[in-house]
């Protein structure tokens, strides 16, 4: 796990933008046509939000959160949910130690910058919460003193939607805690073949060059969150917003932290495609991501995921 | 979850505003209705608000039928029906009330707007006075408004709601107008409003006894309006006829009922000029009809003269109406009384009063003729200490013979009741006439008001060879109050003789025109009947005017109008400002020939564009790039500079 010792923050556009391209370009290296996927992740860290995979196991949702590290130069741990998973080897424990006679805190793997929570609707109720919290609070309590979590902080939960038997899913209300949930889905034929044929990618992700620091990423994140909204963008995220609390496809329609998490999202996003301002594309990119894990669709609709929802719903808004 | 009966205080925006509709839709109602149906209306009103503030349930089905049911009964037993103007508006009212108890959303207001509109206009059935025209607008703006706030989106202000409304009236303003000129008015109505008997009726009673008059003395109400075509006759002269009283009983005087003589009107011998005039009686809720002594002829339908030329309708007077009379101030009547009659009019009860039947017969023996005895009884209240006083010391039996020599006080009835006694006992007809004196003039609008304190009762006396003699013993005690008009009484110190207190000269300016106005709204508007139209369609063009003719020009110019408004509505909208760069976009969008998706981005339009290869690539994305940055961006001017320059280099 590389850090660099020394960081140069930059300041001005062009570098953040540099740093920005040469993220993506590397990520897009192993991660093989996925570049929408790694824009919104990318968004999502931006956005200082945590992200949702939902996918089949196989699909590089570790690959993406382990690159997302390595080339950011985060700290990196992963937990394995499983259902004897407790709070405490989620957040750490004291251990006593003879020798000084003390006890001493074992920090748990929570505290990283980045911690991949794999599986994360394998474990208990309790465990899923002790995460969770951390996520919301960005510390944790331990034997009655708060340690707070290294800065940045970023979960990247996985999930599997294949099985369901012995899982504890997420509830609504801390799905919301993620800001995004994405898909990664199958590579096309000519990036699967390339995965078959070319390098081993554990080893491609050892050797990336990271092009940021922690320090670099708070910035790039101040910057993200300074990215103009014009009244007419407003305009377009209140109908869109809405139209979901309206619509008879939808039972409960996106609330206004909803409506915070798509300008957001959509801010990190026009960050990391260096609009000059957010543009309703970059509302359209992420509303799928921001919104699909927040709206719960009504029993009669007609969309058979929460993706064609949000789809259909951007189908029937139109921007002003 | 809010259940059937729950609350989620998503009716607090509108609910204050249908509150409001309801309360000024009852206000007309409110000095006719019950004090009940009045606290029950905002007592429910009060309650939903609470239960919508605090997010409580709405009263179950059971308690609201049993409101309903007890309301239903209240109203059946305060009026002992359930038809009819005063119970059907306490009906409506309550049960109003009652549905707020179901109003659970939003657009459950709707019935309670409609129902508001009806409660107001209904409160039209009772009396139509020249105030109900703003407080109809004021109250159909706040049921409107009510209307917009049930519809109207958060971002939309109460404020321009009312504004809506108040433009939404302005142009039915000009359709009112119309179809109150157009819509043609029949002569018979098609139905009758039953008349609130509730109401007591202010004004002259049938009969007379001790009290009557005065206390009518103090009413300001307007008994009638009279317009003269010539000069105005003399204040001694303003002796409004009304009904004539004939048997005496002691301590009451009444008259027969409203008969028709044939021979009546015949017998008048008119001398000196003839009056004209017009009056507006108000109601009366009696038959009697009131013209200037002495009438003969006059234009109020299903109207005759009695036997003792009084005026009657064959229906009590339940609305305004107005009528024209021909009148002769200076008359002889009734000179050959058949001696049938002449004791009629003499009689007097058996026994009572025998101090004033002595004390007549010494005065008439002494007085040698019935001429001379009249002056001598007139002589005698002039000079003895006889007072005028609005509050005389209550009289016992023989109430005459009491007035006459211990009380000495006493207001017209009084006098009238005691003179004729005093006549009839000396064996001369005579008779009490029941009406209005004087009136007052009405500087702005030149017409003469009469007021209920203007009532009087007075005497005629029948003399052998020049008939019937209006004989006023009250100008012999008070001769102000027949001499001076009671408008110039008032500054004179006549009102404090009355017993009261003069008002300031300000004051009466401001009732003269308050009096004037609703002279002028009774006489054009509402006085706008049949006759008036039929006049009024000639003087506009149309010759012979009937009511298809009426019906049809109403409804070319609805028509006309309502499309006048449309073109007035659709030249006034306008658009919400666009920015400059959508505008620019739009424009692009035009010579693309390409119509953007609903939820299309600039991008994927853009794109679009390009695969059909209508427009170059380059051009396209230079347009999109500057309108997202100009739009959406920091782009600012100069983006917005390149889009148009973009844009212009198209072909």
């Amino acid at each position: 796990m590389q850090r660099p010792t020394l960081e140069t923050v930059p300041a001005g556009r062009a570098a953040q933008r540099e740093i920005l391209v040469r993220a993506r370009r590397s990520l897009a290296a192993i991660i093989l046509g996925k570049d929408e996927q790694i824009s919104l992740a990318l968004a999502c860290l931006l956005a200082r939000g945590h992200l949702l995979i939902e996918d089949l196991p196989g699909l590089g949702k570790t690959m993406l959160a382990q690159s997302l590290a390595q080339v950011l130069g985060l700290s990196f741990s992963r937990v394995q949910f499983t259902s004897d998973l407790l709070p405490a080897d989620i957040v750490g424990v004291s251990v006593f130690r003879a020798d000084s006679g003390e006890f001493e805190f074992r920090p748990g793997p929570v505290f990283a910058q980045l911690v991949l929570a794999d599986e994360v609707n394998r474990a208990t109720p309790k465990a899923q919460s002790a995460l969770l919290e951390a996520m919301e609070e960005h510390q944790v309590s331990v034997d009655g003193s708060t340690r707070a979590l290294p800065t940045p902080f970023f979960v990247v939960a996985t999930q599997n939607p294949g099985d369901q038997i012995g899982t504890f899913p997420l509830p609504e209300s801390q799905l919301d805690r993620f800001l995004m949930r994405i898909a990664i889905g199958y590579p096309d034929a000519a990036s699967e073949r390339e995965l078959i044929a070319g390098e081993d990618r554990r080893s491609m992700i050892r050797d990336i060059e990271p092009v940021a620091g922690p320090e670099t990423l708070v910035a790039l994140q101040h910057s993200a969150r300074a990215v103009p909204v014009s009244d007419a963008l407003v305009s377009y995220v209140q109908a869109l917003v809405r139209h979901t609390r309206e619509s008879a496809d939808v039972e409960i329609g996106l609330s206004p932290r909803g409506a915070q998490a798509i300008v957001a999202a959509a801010r990190a996003y026009a960050f990391v495609e260096d609009h000059s301002g957010v543009y309703p594309d970059d509302v359209q990119a992420v509303f799928a991501a921001v919104s699909g894990h927040r709206l719960k669709p009504a029993g009669s609709t007609r969309f058979r995921s929460p993706a064609e929802l949000c789809r259909h719903v951007l189908d029937s808004v139109a921007i002003p | 979850m809010a259940g059937p009966r729950g609350t989620d205080g998503s009716l607090l925006a509108s609910l204050p505003w249908t509150l409001a509709a309801l309360v000024v839709s009852l206000v007309p109602h409110v000095p006719f209705l019950p004090v009940w149906i009045t606290g029950a209306f905002l007592g429910c009103a009060a309650w939903r608000y609470l239960i919508e503030k605090r997010r409580r349930l709405l009263p179950s089905n059971g308690i609201r039928a049993g409101l309903a049911l007890v309301c239903f009964l209240g109203v059946l037993f305060t009026y002992s029906s359930i038809s009819g103007v005063g119970p059907g508006s306490a009906l409506l009212a309550v049960m109003a009330a009652l549905k707020l108890l179901e109003t659970r959303k939003r657009r459950d207001q709707f019935v309670l707007l409609f129902l508001s509109i009806f409660l107001l206009m209904s409160s039209l059935l009772r009396e139509q006075y020249l105030w109900s025209v703003p407080y109809m607008a004021a109250g159909v703006l706040v049921v409107m408004t009510a209307w917009l706030r049930m519809s109207a989106g958060e971002e939309q202000t109460a404020r321009r709601s009312f504004a809506t409304a108040g433009r939404l009236l302005m142009y039915a303003v000009p359709l009112a107008i119309a179809m109150w000129v157009f819509f043609p008015r029949l002569s018979a109505p098609f139905w009758a409003v039953p008349i609130d008997t509730s109401r007591a009726a202010s004004g002259l009673g049938d009969s007379m006894s001790p009290g009557d008059i005065s206390s009518l003395s103090l009413s300001g109400e307007v008994a009638f309006r009279v317009s003269f075509d010539g000069p105005v006759p003399a204040p001694g002269d303003r002796y409004w006829r009304g009904l004539v009283l004939t048997n005496f009983n002691g301590r009451t005087w009444s008259g027969p009922e409203p008969n028709i003589s044939r021979t009546a009107r015949g017998e008048i011998r008119p001398r000196g000029e003839a009056v004209r005039y017009e009056i507006t009686l108000e109601p009366t809720h009696r038959q009697w009809v009131f013209a200037l002594d002495m009438p003969t002829e006059w234009s109020l339908p299903r109207t005759f003269m009695g036997r003792q030329h009084q005026l009657a309708r064959t229906t009590p007077i339940e609305q305004r109406v107005a009528y024209e009379v021909t009148s002769y101030t200076a008359y002889r009547t009734g000179v050959d009384l058949s001696p049938m009659y002449r004791s009629w009019y003499s009689r007097l009860p058996d026994g009572g009063n025998p101090e004033s039947r002595e004390l007549a017969l010494s005065m008439r023996a002494a007085a040698g003729s019935d001429r001379a005895f009249v002056e001598a009884v007139i002589e005698m209240f002039n000079r003895d200490d006889f007072y005028y006083t609005l509050e005389p010391p209550p009289l016992g039996s023989d109430p005459v013979d009491r007035f006459l020599f211990d009380t000495r006080r006493g207001f017209c009835e009084h006098y009238a009741s005691a003179f004729s006694v005093l006549m009839r006992a000396a064996g001369i007809p005579t008779r009490i006439v029941l009406g209005y004196q004087g009136g007052e003039i009405n500087p702005l609008g030149g017409h003469l008001i009469v007021r209920q304190s203007d009532a009087h009762a007075w005497t005629e006396v029948w003399l052998d060879g020049t008939g019937w003699h209006r004989v006023d013993p009250t100008a012999a005690v008070a001769p102000e109050r027949i001499e001076s008009g009671a408008g110039d009484a008032a500054f004179e110190g006549i009102g404090e003789t009355w017993g009261f207190t003069a008002p300031s000269r300000w004051a009466h300016q401001a009732t003269m025109a308050w009096d004037a106005l609703n002279a002028g709204w009774n006489g054009w508007i509402l006085g706008y009947g049949p006759d008036t139209q039929n006049s009024f369609m000639q003087w506009l063009g149309m010759s012979d005017p009937t009511w298809r003719k009426m019906m049809l020009t109403l409804i070319v110019l609805v028509v006309g109008l309502v499309m006048l408004i449309g073109v007035v509505m659709t030249y006034r909208y306008r658009p919400p400002k666009k920015d400059e760069a959508a505008l620019l976009y739009g424009k692009f969008v035009g010579k693309t020939g390409l119509e953007p998706r609903i939820g299309e981005t600039a991008h994927a339009f853009g794109l679009r564009v390009c695969s059909t290869g209508a427009v170059p690539g380059t051009t396209v994305d230079a347009v999109t790039d500057a309108y997202l940055e100009a739009r959406y961006g920091t782009g600012g001017d100069a983006a917005r500079i390149r889009l148009r320059q973009a844009v212009a280099a198209m072909r």
